[in-house]
């Protein structure tokens, strides 16, 4: 029984940043109404990034972690302000094309600027250790991440409903043209809210570098599961990204421990479930 | 005249709102209606339900007396009726010509075979060609239908639309979003396509020339009940109807 | 009659190529005939159904994976290429019931995602795929049909000519399926969902027609794969190989016939200049891909036949 529980904080803890990952996905398509295929290897590039500056470069940690985001957050600049917003106008088709240009492009970018091998980054020293959770050791680190993830999910939420921005974002994601004539510049909007997403991504990769491997191929294995929460929960809904990331992520733990080598199959099989009863999506409309 | 098709209750909401409430009305076989009403009055989402595109929250639809309230749009074709759209929906891509061969196929159930090649198939291809002359699109034929004017876009959008022999058609506002001259051309083809087949048609209009003149039963919508039904004189005399359309010549 | 006359005199080419050239030629050609029928399967989705699918190599995997291992339990070069085949089509089948009923977007995405399910399977399953070393010391198995012929395939001449009629055949096949009524079902269906039901048709039902010959398109491609190099691995499921009838397609030209045959021949030649400069052949792919997308979506097959053309 104990098992089980510890089990499932780890597996909580994996769902927050499988949130950060999923939540920046389903804001970018909410708004922009772009699916963008490479948003596992923005994930990616935030591991990276993490990796380099306080893993080579002895940066602080807590620097680190924004110094990552503003890089991430500069490549999705370029993505959306220079290749992304010239197919706005086209069929969605040749977004997907475009944004699937990008994975191949990242995934083997970082393999040029990083190599091959995958890295294993140290622990930051301050999170060191364990904590006695249910008589196990239980890592501080993935306590952190939960925290962290709980944290930006409030911020997040709070950003959306409460601020003049996040009203601004809602307005345009429900009426573009709407939002247009009244005086909101979309393409600049876009170009935030894309490099919002992105730096969403890049956090929930940044976080994860102490406890994952940082490898190339992370950002294809990453939007997978981006794609997995938002169809069981919905695509464009924040919610149900959190509803999502939350079954994902303590079946992945669930899984690992009850049926190794194929936890991956427990996930596709609840999404083929979820598919079969409610295609839209838990929270899908 | 015989009931072609009829609804109980009608009920479309979205939300708090009601798009369609409470619609019982019947339309006669034969008799060319149209109906009418103000801006977000529920037509064309009347439209969409009794052609399938949307299902009702509430109420029935009888078609000759089976009902079909739930019945996927795909089958409402086979059974007899067609519609045609308000924003224009053709297939850009296929000729003006594949354009009308397709509905064809589909009513003759050829249009699944996989290797015959498509002049192989002459009676299809014959009343491809007829339904092209008369919709005035011969000389379009093997243009991409993308590249065709508004208008002929208009005229070949309704072509589709007779092409599956329906029994029954509705037309949703034809001559929207066409130029003086587009318009009468339109409307013209709805004429003669009222005069010559064998199809009642129900049409969305906001033209009151046309309306008066074509119809031989009109029923007003507003707020998404049906406020009227009658002959054009009495609907043109109807005092309700007269005040939802302040003032306006009708 | 140009282009009737260009085809006959490619087929002829093709036929009298192993006259005079060398083994790895042969090699080469065998693996554009390959990435052609893979790409016509993608495009007959893509270009002529309107769904992107990122997830073929799935199916080529299906393909490749169970003609080994018919092979390797009976060795008739006909049985595995059938076999795979029909394995393929079980697969697409199964999983197309699960991504045609949704927008295409979603279709998108779930393609991807299946792919790399398989991608998973064919690695992690050990005792079926033999894991990341895969399946070796498949035979090369002599074409037989018993009672009537049996023709050795050691010689890679002779096998070229096997890959070269099934090619042909796959090539016809797709001709007059594009051209006939189910074809223009499919291009209905591309050009305007909505009205192709109000026409009456089914939408769901030819989605998964579609899907299910483009699985055994890319079945066939992937069966034909085993006897020429002996093993299968994992990579063939992979979603960087499902990216090779995507590239392939674009480059010649989607909305056409023969865009995806001129594509993988082009992708051949392009990849063997690149790889000779760079280990880093994605990046180049993918920036061909954005090159494509935003400048350039006839493909080379549209500069010959003008925008809007069909080949």
């Amino acid at each position: 029984m104990e098992i089980l529980a510890f089990q499932g904080l780890i597996g909580l803890s994996v769902a927050m940043y499988l949130w950060l990952l999923a939540s920046g996905l389903t804001i970018v398509f909410g708004v922009l109404g772009v699916l963008n295929f490479a948003h596992g290897s923005l994930f990616m590039l935030g591991a990276y990034f993490a990796y380099t500056f306080y893993g080579l470069w002895g940066v602080n940690f807590w620097l680190a972690i924004p110094l990552s985001l503003l890089s991430v957050a500069v490549v999705g600049y370029v993505m959306e302000r220079f290749f992304l917003r010239h197919i706005y106008k086209e069929d969605h088709a040749y977004q997907l094309l475009l944004t699937f240009g990008f994975i191949l492009i990242l995934d083997d970018a970082v393999k040029m600027v990083w190599g091959g091998v995958a890295k294993i980054p140290a622990m930051p020293g301050f999170f060191e250790g364990t904590v006695s959770v249910v008589g196990r050791p239980f890592p501080v680190y993935n306590l952190f991440i939960i925290s962290a993830g709980l944290f930006v999910a409030v911020l997040v939420w709070l950003l959306f409903e409460k601020t003049w921005w996040g009203k601004m974002v809602r307005a345009s994601a429900s009426d573009r043209e709407m939002a247009g004539a009244i005086g909101i510049n979309i393409p600049t909007l876009f170009t935030g809210v894309f490099a919002f997403g992105a730096m969403l991504a890049a956090l929930g990769g940044a976080l994860g570098t102490p406890v994952r491997v940082v490898a190339p191929g992370i950002g294809a294995a990453m939007i997978i599961q981006a794609f997995i929460i938002t169809v069981i929960g919905g695509l464009g809904n924040l919610k149900g990204a959190f509803v999502g990331a939350l079954i994902v992520g303590t079946l992945s733990a669930y899984g690992i421990l009850l049926f190794p080598v194929f936890e991956l199959f427990l996930i596709f099989l609840i999404m083929t479930v979820v598919l079969m009863i409610k295609p839209q999506g838990l929270f899908g409309g | 005249m015989k009931e072609i098709i009829r609804t109980e209750g009608l009920g479309k909401y979205f939300g708090e709102m009601a798009a369609v409430h409470q619609v019982n009305f019947t339309l006669q076989e034969g008799f060319f209606t149209s109906i009418i009403g103000p801006n977000g009055a529920g037509k064309t989402t009347l439209i969409n339900l009794l052609s399938g595109y949307l299902l009702p929250d509430a109420g029935k639809i009888f078609f000759r007396g089976t009902e079909i309230t739930r019945m996927r749009p795909e089958k409402r074709v086979k059974i007899g009726i067609s519609r045609s759209f308000q924003v224009m929906n053709i297939f850009p891509r296929l000729t003006v010509f594949e354009n009308i061969l397709l509905p064809v196929l589909s009513r003759l159930n050829k249009n699944a075979r996989p290797f015959s090649s498509l002049n192989s198939q002459k009676e299809a291809v014959e009343e491809a060609e007829r339904i092209l002359n008369e919709v005035w699109l011969r000389e379009e034929r093997d243009l991409p239908a993308g590249q065709l004017s508004h208008g002929d876009q208009r005229l070949l959008e309704l072509g589709i639309a007779v092409a599956a022999n329906p029994q029954l058609c509705f037309l949703d506002e034809p001559s929207s979003g066409m130029n003086p001259i587009e318009r009468i051309k339109v409307l013209e083809l709805v004429k003669k396509l009222s005069a010559e087949r064998k199809t009642t048609l129900a049409i969305v209009e906001h033209d009151m020339d046309v309306v008066f003149s074509l119809s031989d039963w009109i029923v007003v919508m507003n707020r998404g009940e049906i406020l009227a039904e009658g002959k054009p004189d009495d609907i043109r005399n109807n005092q309700e109807v007269r005040d939802i359309y302040l003032g306006e010549e009708i | 009659m140009k282009t009737r006359l260009a085809i006959l005199s490619l087929i002829i080419f093709l036929a009298v190529l192993p006259a005079f050239a060398g083994k790895y030629l042969l090699y080469v050609t065998i693996h554009i005939l390959l990435l052609s029928i893979f790409s016509l399967g993608f495009n007959l989705l893509f270009g002529y159904t309107g769904l992107l699918s990122f997830g073929q190599a799935g199916f080529y995997a299906v393909g490749a994976y169970g003609c080994a291992k018919i092979l390797l339990a009976y060795p008739s070069l006909l049985a595995g290429i059938i076999g795979g085949v029909a394995l393929a089509g079980v697969a697409s089948l199964v999983l197309g019931i699960l991504c045609i009923r949704h927008t295409r977007i979603y279709f998108s995405m779930l393609t991807l995602s299946f792919g790399m399910m398989i991608f998973s399977l064919a690695w992690k399953w050990r005792d079926m795929t033999g894991g990341d070393d895969g399946l070796v010391g498949i035979p090369r198995a002599p074409l037989e049909i018993p009672g009537l012929l049996r023709l050795n395939m050691a010689p890679m001449e002779n096998y070229y000519y096997v890959v070269l009629v099934f090619s042909l055949l796959a090539i016809y096949l797709f001709h007059r399926l594009v051209h006939s009524p189910l074809g223009l079902t499919l291009q209905g269906i591309r050009d305007s969902e909505t009205r192709t039901a109000c026409v009456g048709i089914s939408v769901r039902n030819y989605r998964l027609v579609s899907f299910t010959i483009a699985g055994m398109y890319a079945g066939l491609a992937g069966a034909l794969l085993p006897p020429l190099e002996s093993t299968v691995t994992p990579p063939v499921a992979h979603w960087s190989f499902s990216a090779e009838p995507v590239l392939a397609t674009l480059l010649g030209g989607i909305y056409t016939f023969s865009g995806p045959i001129v594509g993988a021949f082009l992708f051949y030649v392009l990849k063997d200049i690149i790889v000779r400069f760079t280990q880093y052949w994605l990046i180049c792919l993918g920036a061909i891909v954005l090159v494509l997308v935003l400048g350039f979506r006839g493909g080379v097959v549209s500069i010959f036949q003008g925008k809007g053309g069909r080949g």
